[in-house]
């Protein structure tokens, strides 16, 4: 039989795809059918069958028929907010969309030198801190301990990735520099921190670091452990940049030599713009793990957000909903970790064009 | 500064850990003089030819390009990578930026142009090798033979005084070959000081003013292109030549 060409329809595609054989066709239906089973699921308990008012407390929690969103309709400020004082919550919330909006505006290309960068996050800190330290402008003192919910781990990770990136490029140069004992050397801090975990690290600089420090060195310990925490993303992040160096061919710096260009401008213009490029999806995957782990300042006695859920359930009244209260946090990871990787992909697009 | 030579290298060698690249080489260009340095692959054309601009190290002898003494001084090493273009086998352009910004990036880096300066510098040098009209296009979106052009203008930018070639030629699909000779024929014309190394033997004998033949990292001969070609004296010239011209 010979075929004729006519325009595919959309039915004739989904067969291509889906029913092309009978092996196929089997396939197909029963992870349709599974796929069908899970959505009705889903949707009767989280939907359909759900108790969504505070209000209506005493309908959930017999177990079986809906979730009960009515906890995160009463615990809501303490999922967000952690242990900062009720009355104050309102400037831990415009801490926290200062941040954001300081995380969208970097990802505008207009803002990408140098200088416009670092004013804008500057501004962006300086203003989450004065909102949440407060002790200036009328607003009451609330110390460090007291932070919590979204706005501390947006902070922690801003703070992380902000330091940490400078140092990984700084890392990732003097590993890879001539002269070879800058270069083992680098290699040995790299090797020793990556095979330490992070609680580790983490504790060390918390608890362990201000025996050894002078005095007007210890500082906060949140901020001791935001050191201490970019240091290891720092290690990390060198190696990743480190491999998007390798992937450049030496005649790239070659030509850069060849032109006259200086070894600071060669790093600038021509080997890091690529190395970046080259190496953006394990950079942003870093940045996604690094997002999620700040849930482990726990350990030293930071609410973060995910502390602070598991606090809005650890009451008598509340502790059956842990559920509904993990899927809530869950989502708000989702949604930021969900656009770090559509921008990354936005980036793979944009950089396309001028690959080779 | 007084000179009657570009580059002289004298008693220059060259090894790599401990195989000896390049023995004992002396070479003098002229301003203005036009070198074709040829051999059979790993003869050391490519390595002498990257030592005139410290993309490689030598070990013993001296290279002084433009009456700088290319030693281990970082200064000198600039200062001579400043006055001498490069253009190479595999183009190098850098592929993350328009061909306009190659051009642009090291003039206004290394000699300060201002962006208007530079890319007028840029457009000129790009006519002059036929492809203003490529200007905001990325490397990528070029044929070989483009490319190449562009790598030349980018050199030119930088108003160089001596030019290297390292095999301009030899990555490219032969239809592309004649549009870079080419324009390496017109600077040519123009009085640069040119040392190239290539295996386009066509180019050699209507543009050189002296072709140089290396085998296993020595000089075996150099002459005039007439008696190069039609009175070789050393046995491997005349194998070379025959090999190369055989077909």
């Amino acid at each position: 039989m010979t075929k004729t060409y006519r325009a595919p329809t959309l039915w004739d595609r989904i067969r291509a795809d889906y029913f092309s054989s009978r092996l196929n066709t089997a396939l197909t239906l029963t992870f349709g059918a599974f796929v069908i089973w899970v959505l009705w699921n889903l949707a009767n308990w989280g939907l359909i069958h759900a108790v969504w008012s505070a209000e209506n407390r005493d309908l959930c929690g017999h177990g079986g028929e809906g979730a009960c969103w009515a906890v995160i309709d009463a615990r809501w400020r303490l999922i967000m907010f952690g242990l900062y004082p009720f009355e104050e919550q309102w400037r831990s919330a415009i801490a926290c969309c200062a941040l954001v909006l300081v995380g969208i505006l970097s990802c505008v290309p207009w803002f990408w030198n140098a200088r416009r960068i670092s004013i804008l996050w500057v501004a962006g800190f300086a203003t989450f801190y004065v909102l949440m330290r407060g002790g200036v402008f009328g607003l009451t003192p609330v110390f460090e301990q007291n932070w919590g919910g979204l706005s501390l781990t947006l902070f922690i990770f801003a703070a992380v990735s902000l330091l940490g990136m400078p140092l990984a490029i700084v890392f990732a140069l003097l590993r890879r520099s001539e002269l070879p004992w800058i270069a083992r050397t680098m290699g040995v801090i790299i090797d020793t921190i990556r095979s330490l975990p992070l609680l580790s690290i983490m504790f060390t600089f918390a608890i362990v670091l201000p025996f050894v420090l002078p005095g007007w060195m210890i500082g906060d310990k949140l901020y001791r452990v935001i050191v201490g925490y970019a240091l290891f993303f720092a290690c990390y992040q060198a190696e990743i940049i480190r491999g998007g160096m390798q992937a450049l061919p030496a005649g790239q710096e070659e030509a850069a030599k060849a032109l006259g260009m200086s070894y600071v401008h060669r790093i600038a213009y021509i080997v890091l713009p690529q190395a970046f490029r080259n190496a953006l999806p394990p950079t942003i995957n870093q940045f996604v793990i690094t997002f999620k782990e700040t849930s482990l300042v726990v350990i030293i006695g930071f609410f973060e957000i995910l502390a602070s859920g598991h606090a809005a359930f650890g009451t008598s009244e509340w502790n059956f909903a842990h559920v509904e209260v993990y899927a809530f946090v869950a989502l708000i990871y989702f949604v930021f970790v969900f656009a770090l990787s559509r921008y990354g992909a936005y980036l793979e697009r944009r950089t396309a064009i001028a690959a080779r | 500064m007084t000179q009657d030579f570009a580059v002289r290298i004298q008693n220059m060698d060259k090894y790599y850990g401990t195989f000896h690249a390049l023995k004992g080489i002396n070479l003098d260009v002229a301003a203005g003089e036009k070198v074709v340095i040829c051999g059979p692959s790993g003869s050391g054309k490519s390595t002498l030819i990257r030592c005139m601009n410290k993309l490689e190290d030598y070990q013993a002898g001296s290279i002084n390009v433009l009456g700088t003494e290319l030693d281990d001084n970082l200064d000198n090493i600039d200062e001579i990578r400043r006055e001498t273009g490069m253009v190479f086998q595999h183009f190098n352009l850098f592929p993350h930026m328009t061909i306009l910004e190659n051009c642009t990036l090291a003039p206004m880096l290394v000699r300060k142009q201002s962006l208007a300066e530079a890319e007028a510098v840029a457009m000129e040098y790009l006519t002059k090798v036929r492809i203003p009209e490529q200007a905001d296009k990325y490397p990528g979106q070029l044929s070989g033979g483009q490319q190449q052009r562009v790598a030349i203008a980018r050199a030119l930018c930088m108003k160089p005084k001596i030019m290297l070639f390292d095999e301009p030629t030899s990555a490219l699909d032969p239809e592309m070959i004649s549009e870079v000779l080419d324009v390496m024929v017109s600077l040519a014309d123009e009085g640069m000081t040119m040392i190239c190394v290539t295996h386009e033997m066509g180019f050699a004998r209507q543009v050189a003013d002296r072709v140089i033949f290396m085998a296993d990292g020595e000089v075996v001969e150099e002459a005039a292109p007439e008696a190069f070609f039609n009175a070789p004296q050393a046995d491997r010239t005349k194998t070379f030549l025959s090999q190369i011209l055989g077909h």
